[in-house]
């Protein structure tokens, strides 16, 4: 795996300057039924295609962004700001 | 044995006038500085170069370029080294491999006679029955098997570095096309990379003789080309370096000499040409049969004489080509058999009027000799391939030169990402679609010619420096223009195996694996090409099967009548040669993590552990001394490896709640709480500690080895969130010591003003002052059960304050206590270590730590699931036990019950203040009974201990609250 990962803040770097951080899902609330937490703690999609996904740029600048990355071709189509809306 | 080289010639790599000597099995060696070792052994007379990996049959030198497994010898004690391309040294010991005594004469040259019973696939069938013959079959077959040996005693001597270059344009090959490809590039302002993997530029131009089109013979075309490229300042060229691997995100790796150069390019032109394979007929491997370019090589760049008489073997005009070099660098050609059935290049006309016959319709069926060559057997070959019967003839002749399996060295486009098409016109599999960013250039893409291969070269350049945005308008005109050009259709008459009744017919020459074998095999269902491989094992040895896969795949085509477009290819993987590990560990770097202290720990004699990269104290004097003065006394700890993080803001109150099981909103400005971290599904991340320094500010401390864990949790929780706080790191900038001990209130006393009585700090208070002269930030925590101060101050201070404590604490017997002594005081308290005493299955309930989870708080990280945890109920409780005999149980012991393991030991260590083994262990909840007994099972012995659920030592906390 040597693909080039482009950081919002630092540009296309190495993967291996940045630590994957799992894919996106959303939180459920304090009071969502059992399937909710099991699903959010224990399954992943595990999509064979576009992924969007967490990823730590732990060599560069420490910080977290969201990335769409064709999984089957470690195409990385998009990144962005976790405060910024998805184009 | 005769000197055999010919007179010195400008194409030479050898330098005549620097004699040097080396030793090969015990003999001295004469050669010249710029002969490989094979050359210089070829000339002193030695003919078998090694034996075959299954048969012991003697082989020689075949391809000269580094490719075939044929001249593998050890050298200087490392294995397997490619004589062929090994430049000579002087006093080098050079030894045969695979062969005793001797490469010459080798007892187990038996096995060729037992080829009946040691067909392909023979160990999946044999060596079974009986099984308690399998440690004999072991150790014989381990020692039979294989072919370098390995000193694993000594040291590896490795200077490789590793090397990161960016280019614009990478071009892999400096033949004529990767350098046409180059000027081109350059030409358009382009910065280019030339990788190539031989001394000097120019490809295989550089053992021609004579001229390809236009006047100059093909050695003084490659010095001129070789010129222009180095009078060109955009060409970076890479010399002895191969290109290995094309790897995902156009990373290329490349081997040179030791080093290891990843190359990242914009744009990547592979212009590696081609290479000549074996034919398969009965004998192709006695020594004596050469791949014609091997023998060109032999001969015109190191002048070494080959033998007397040489008899081609073609199948295009390539192979009159061949021939009519062979007679230009001095050996006899006895004739070229054509299997064509009429030749069409002038060259024919040439080799005739040199009295060369060309046998049209004609190649070898046979090589006679023991162990060289001594003549060969041609037969003609009906329009179905087979040989007509009464056309046999023999020619006698010493060398065969093979120029019937030409193929392109396309490996780096397929790992790239090419598609690859059998055309039946060239006879091989050549790129038909490529990624955008990589270009094919030359005679790899199926260009005939000098000026077609050029050409091509160019337009590669040229399309590269376009797609990059270079060049202009006439560019793309040129561009078109180049495109437009069709390549001369070549005459080529494919061949693969010529049919024969005896089996010494070998497709793969690392593995011996036969065209019977292959027969046998597909006959047995391992008709698809990578079953065929795996099940026989050809295209695995050192070739990696560069010299086999192009007849493998017409074989196994033939056999199930298919063509080679429908077999398919093996997929192509990195590396495309065998690359030394050490290459590719480099370097060897070990970061460390000091703390500022630890110059003092090793004058004071410690002796060390490793907590991740950082190096701390385990013991200074013995661990028992060093309990007892904590307990009694006064010591001192570095605890610098500490993570320090400072959270700031309006918001920080509140998200500290959000990312602890307890809360922290209501901690008090001058106060100190224990921290623990858990994350959704209820699990123990970290444990620390919080300090609240003001309203909106607080300092955290971490485990030592958590500290990026925590960081990156922090702010993961804070990515796109609107809470308003910074959390900062400042590990580094600080350096920490724990002062403990019932008389570290006297000793801290002498160095500071502040206020130490109990009422004004008291346990878990947190104040900032002034401790002997620097800025302090005291915490009054107690995780190793003694009155403590735990100071953090700046970095800079730390061997200060060390030894100024130290000094103040000497009337008080002070004393320095290592990591090993703290773990002993801790479990006494019962203090749990998270990531030692938990997993990633632990959770605060179930750890005896439902105090720290505040249930009343409306969300935090891990609620939703301790809820759930809770209402199921527990299924495993962490436990403190006392052993009733001194036996200290090893961390890891499983806790039993009738027998059976039911729990874990997770912690053990002897206690000198309770002359007792105490520990920790996660047991059944049944068995979670204070004083309830346990059994451990600790060096195949059962042990008897109790369960102890309060601190073992001062179990009110008195000590450290006084």
């Amino acid at each position: 795996m040597s693909f080039l990962l482009p950081c919002p803040n630092c540009g296309p770097r190495d993967v291996y300057e940045f630590r994957f951080g799992g894919e996106y899902l959303k939180r459920p609330g304090p009071d969502a039924p059992s399937e909710a937490w099991v699903e959010y703690l224990y399954l992943r999609a595990n999509e064979a295609g576009a992924q969007n996904e967490w990823w730590y740029h732990r060599l560069g600048c420490r910080g977290w962004f969201l990335a769409l990355r064709d999984t089957r071709t470690n195409a990385v189509l998009e990144v962005y700001r976790p405060d910024e809306k998805r184009a | 044995m005769k000197d055999s080289r010919l007179p010195p010639h400008p194409a030479q790599r050898v330098n005549r006038g620097k004699p040097i000597t080396f030793t090969f099995e015990g003999r001295a060696i004469h050669a010249y500085d710029g002969e490989t070792v094979a050359a210089a052994l070829y000339a002193a007379g030695v003919r078998t170069f090694s034996r075959s990996f299954k048969y012991h049959r003697p082989r020689g030198l075949l391809c000269v370029a580094g490719r075939c497994p044929n001249c593998l010898m050890e050298v200087d004690g490392t294995p397997n080294v490619r004589t062929c391309i090994e430049p000579a040294r002087q006093e080098m010991r050079v030894r045969g491999q695979h062969a005793w005594p001797s490469l010459e004469r080798d007892l187990f040259a038996c096995f060729d006679k037992l080829d009946r019973v040691l067909p392909v696939g023979f160990y999946y069938k044999t060596f079974i029955h009986p099984t308690w013959l399998w440690p004999t079959y072991e150790r014989v077959l381990r020692r039979l098997a294989g072919l370098g040996r390995l000193d694993i005693a000594r040291e590896p001597e490795g200077h490789g570095e590793h090397v990161h270059l960016h280019a614009d344009l990478a071009i892999v090959g400096g033949g004529p096309a990767g350098i046409a490809a180059a000027l081109e590039a350059a030409r358009l302002g382009v910065e280019v990379l030339l990788i190539d993997d031989g001394p000097t530029l120019g490809g295989h131009l550089q053992w021609q003789l004579l001229p390809s089109e236009g006047e100059q013979p093909g050695y003084a075309l490659a010095l001129n080309l070789a010129d222009l490229v180095r009078g060109e300042p955009r060409i970076r060229h890479l010399a002895g370096a191969t290109a290995f691997g094309l790897y995902e995100g156009r990373l290329l790796g490349v081997m040179q000499g030791e080093h290891l150069i990843k190359v990242r390019a914009q744009r990547i032109v592979v212009a590696t040409g081609g290479f000549e394979t074996p034919l398969v007929f009965q004998n192709n491997d006695r020594p004596g049969v050469f791949l014609g370019d091997g023998l060109q090589r032999l001969m015109t760049l190191y002048g070494i004489s080959p033998g007397r008489r040489a008899l081609v073997i073609a199948n295009a005009d390539r192979g009159l080509r061949l021939a009519r070099e062979l007679l230009a660098a001095g050996i006899e050609v006895a004739a070229v058999a054509d299997v064509r059935s009429e030749p069409h290049s002038a060259d024919g006309q040439h080799l005739r009027e040199a009295g060369v016959p060309v046998l049209s319709g004609h190649t070898v069926l046979e090589v006679r000799g023991r162990k060289r060559v001594e003549a060969a057997a041609l037969v003609s070959l009906d329009s179905a391939e087979r040989p007509s019967p009464g056309s046999e003839k023999t020619v006698e002749c010493d060398l065969l030169a093979l120029a019937t399996g030409w193929e392109p060295a396309s490996a780096l486009l397929a790992q790239g990402g090419a598609r690859l098409d059998y055309r039946a016109d060239l006879g091989g599999f050549f790129p038909a679609e490529l990624p955008s960013w990589l270009f094919a250039a030359g005679e790899v893409r199926g260009a005939q010619g000098l000026g077609a291969i050029q050409k091509d070269g160019r337009l590669a350049g040229l399309k590269a420096a376009l797609s990059l945005g270079a060049g202009d308008a006439r560019d793309r005109a040129l561009a078109e223009a180049l495109q437009e050009d069709a390549n001369p259709p070549p005459s080529i008459r494919p061949i693969v195996s010529v049919p024969h009744p005896k089996p010494k017919r070998f497709v793969c020459l690392c593995e011996d694996v036969t065209e019977k074998d292959l027969a046998d095999a597909i006959q047995e269902g391992f008709d698809h090409i990578e079953t065929l491989k795996r099940y026989t094992t050809l295209t695995m040895g050192p070739c990696q099967g560069k010299m086999c896969h192009r007849a493998s795949i017409g074989i196994c085509a033939a056999l199930t009548g298919r063509d080679p477009s429908q077999t398919g290819t093996t997929t192509a993987r990195p590396p495309l040669k065998p690359v030394p590990l050490g290459v590719l560990a480099g370097p060897h770097h070990e970061p460390v993590k000091l703390t500022p202290i630890h110059h003092l720990h090793a004058s004071l004699g410690a002796t060390w552990m490793d907590m991740g990269l950082w190096k701390r104290p385990l013991v200074y004097t013995s661990v028992e001394e060093e309990c007892r003065v904590v307990h009694q006394g006064v010591g001192l700890i570095d605890v610098s490896t500490l993570g320090k993080l400072d959270v700031k803001g309006r918001d920080a109150a509140q998200f500290l709640d959000w990312i602890h099981s307890n809360r922290f909103s209501d901690l008090k400005a001058g106060r100190v709480r224990y921290r623990v971290m858990l994350d959704d599904a209820g699990i123990i991340l970290d444990d620390g500690t919080v300090a609240r320094l003001g309203e909106d500010h607080f300092f955290l401390t971490t485990g030592s080895g958590s500290l990026e864990l925590v960081e990156q949790w922090l702010e993961w929780w804070l990515a796109g969130s609107d809470r308003c706080l910074h959390v900062t790191d400042v590990t580094g900038a600080l350096a920490a010591i724990n002062l403990a001990g019932p008389k570290s209130r006297e000793v801290l006393a002498r160095l500071t003003d502040l206020d130490l009585s109990p009422e004004a700090l008291p346990y878990l208070a947190a104040v900032q002052g002034t401790v002997a002269g620097i800025p302090v930030l005291i915490l009054r925590i107690g995780f190793v059960g003694e009155l403590g101060y735990e100071m953090h101050f700046a970095a800079e201070y730390g061997d200060y304050l060390w030894e100024t404590l130290r000094e103040a604490g000497r009337e008080f017997d002070i004393l320095p206590f290592g990591v090993e002594a703290q773990r002993v005081l801790r479990l006494e308290k019962l203090h749990i270590i998270p990531g030692h005493d938990t997993d990633a299955l632990s959770n605060p309930l179930e750890a005896d730590m439902a105090w720290v989870v505040k249930m009343d708080k409306p969300d935090f990280i891990g609620r939703a699931t301790l809820a759930r945890v809770k209402a199921r109920g527990l299924r495993q409780r962490l436990v403190g036990f006392e052993m009733l005999t001194p036996v200290v149980p090893g961390e890891g012991d499983a806790v039993v019950a009738d027998g059976l393991p039911v729990g874990r030991v997770t912690s053990a260590k002897w206690s000198p203040v309770l002359g007792r083994a105490i520990g920790m262990a996660w047991v059944p909840p049944d068995l979670a009974v204070d004083g309830g007994h346990l059994q451990v099972k600790c060096d195949g012995q059962v042990c008897r201990g109790r369960v102890v659920t309060k601190p073992f030592y001062d179990p009110e906390g008195k000590r450290l609250r006084s």
